[in-house]
């Protein structure tokens, strides 16, 4: 029973956008909504004062095959022909200059006050990369560093929620034609340090990325997962 | 997310005219966080994607359908993707036990008078408003909207009558529309 009195009515459309109500009541207001224009703005009224809840999350990075998805589900003919494999490459290729706006910039301007970071006296820092969300430019997530002695040390800046049944796989691409070589899980938050052996010979330009793997790591050579973070090694001393 | 500057409305109508630039637009804008809140929903990356997926097709099929005289654009997108969220679950059957203690954190952050007064002008105040309602009546919506869970499946969670559940939602929901409209 749907009742008549605006307030009521207006609650009970609140339970229905909450998805509270059993399927018979709900049934029962869909058909009100579908039926009455008052109801359709209450409805949307209410969806529109939640969209405050759901701007209290985190945005998620979606993968790059969703769009990919979404293109071939609406049959736009433009890019059905591009395999997964493609778009990854597209990935790799197109990350252009956003590595180094603002954001990274100040990151790298800070990281050179920091004690231990650029100290001359043991071993000193020859590259950095600071890995960022795809697209972003201002939102550093996690900063490799790679000392003159060979060894890495990947820190993380932020704490991502990563669901309980994916690992965090860290990866190196020096050229695309070899592809990327896995450096391993890594818990989400906490970072790491390699030995020089682990990571072998690193260059200006090379890229390092975190993708979102099934648990355990990816079943395959290669990262089968969105990114969540990538950036390229920036030469910051030469000795 | 500058979703106080992006026209939803006109990106929709865009999207009705088959305009495709202007759904890559939207799904540039809004694909994050459209999958921040169904990953929340649904608990599962995979399953997440799908939903919004799912959800974004129907965006640009149903999109003749929106009407701006009837509300926002942005909310009309979300309710797609809630939709679809909720029959994911619905679905599912079992319920998955899971961490609830963040939802709290939502509200409660207690907001600066400033922020408070900038949030009553663009008419964002739902939160100053939760968290005037006390918890009993505050928590089993908080629960609906980010576990995606019925008034049942909130009695079961929260070991509470469920004409006691049902209760407190409505009086919560009827005082939050007293607060809204001031």
């Amino acid at each position: 029973m749907i009742p008549h009195a605006p307030e009521p009515r207006r609650a009970l459309i609140g339970e229905y956008v909450l998805g509270l109500l059993n399927e018979p009541e709900a049934k029962e207001v869909r058909g009100l909504i579908a039926a009455d224009r008052e109801a359709a703005q209450m409805a949307l009224e209410w969806e529109a004062h939640l969209l405050e809840l759901a701007d209290q999350l985190p945005p998620q990075l979606p993968s790059a095959y969703l769009w990919e998805r979404i293109q071939q589900s609406l049959r736009w003919s433009a890019t059905t022909s591009s395999a997964p494999d493609k778009e990854r490459e597209r990935w790799w290729h197109s990350l252009g200059l956003w590595r180094l706006t603002s954001g990274a910039l100040a990151l790298l301007v800070l990281l050179g006050w920091l004690p231990g970071v650029w100290n001359n006296q043991v071993v000193t820092a020859s590259y950095t990369a600071v890995l960022q969300q795809p697209g972003e430019s201002a939102k550093p997530g996690w900063v490799v560093t790679i000392y003159s002695d060979g060894a890495l040390n990947l820190k993380s800046l932020i704490t991502d929620q990563i669901p309980a049944d994916r690992s965090v796989q860290f990866w190196t691409l020096v050229d695309p034609v070899d592809g990327p070589r896995s450096l391993g899980l890594i818990d989400p938050g906490e970072g790491t340090t390699l030995s020089a052996e682990q990571i072998g010979a690193v260059e200006a330009g090379q890229l390092f990325e975190l993708t979102l793997e099934p648990i355990g790591g990816s079943p395959l050579e290669k990262p089968t997962g969105p990114v969540l973070y990538i950036g390229r090694a920036v030469l910051i001393a030469s000795n | 997310m500058e979703h106080n500057t992006f026209d939803y409305e006109g990106t929709l109508e865009a999207c009705a005219r088959a305009d495709q630039e202007a759904f890559k637009r939207l799904y540039q804008q809004e694909s994050g966080q459209l999958l921040g809140l169904a990953i929340t929903l649904l608990g599962r990356r995979d399953q997440a994607e799908d939903c919004v997926h799912d959800a974004l097709v129907k965006v640009w099929s149903n999109a003749h359908r929106f009407d701006r005289t009837l509300g926002q654009g942005r909310a009309w997108i979300y309710s797609i993707l809630r939709y679809r969220a909720l029959n994911q679950l619905r679905n599912r059957g079992r319920l998955v036990q899971t961490d609830d203690r963040f939802i709290e954190n939502m509200v409660d952050d207690s907001p600066q008078a400033e922020q408070q007064a900038s949030d009553r002008s663009d008419g964002r105040q739902l939160r100053r408003c939760l968290s005037e309602l006390e918890r009993p009546r505050r928590h089993p919506i908080l629960l609906a909207f980010y576990r995606g869970l019925t008034h049942e499946q909130i009695a079961d969670r929260l070991t509470t009558p469920l004409g006691t559940i049902k209760g407190r939602i409505r009086a919560g929901l009827r005082a939050l529309q007293e607060c809204l409209q001031k």
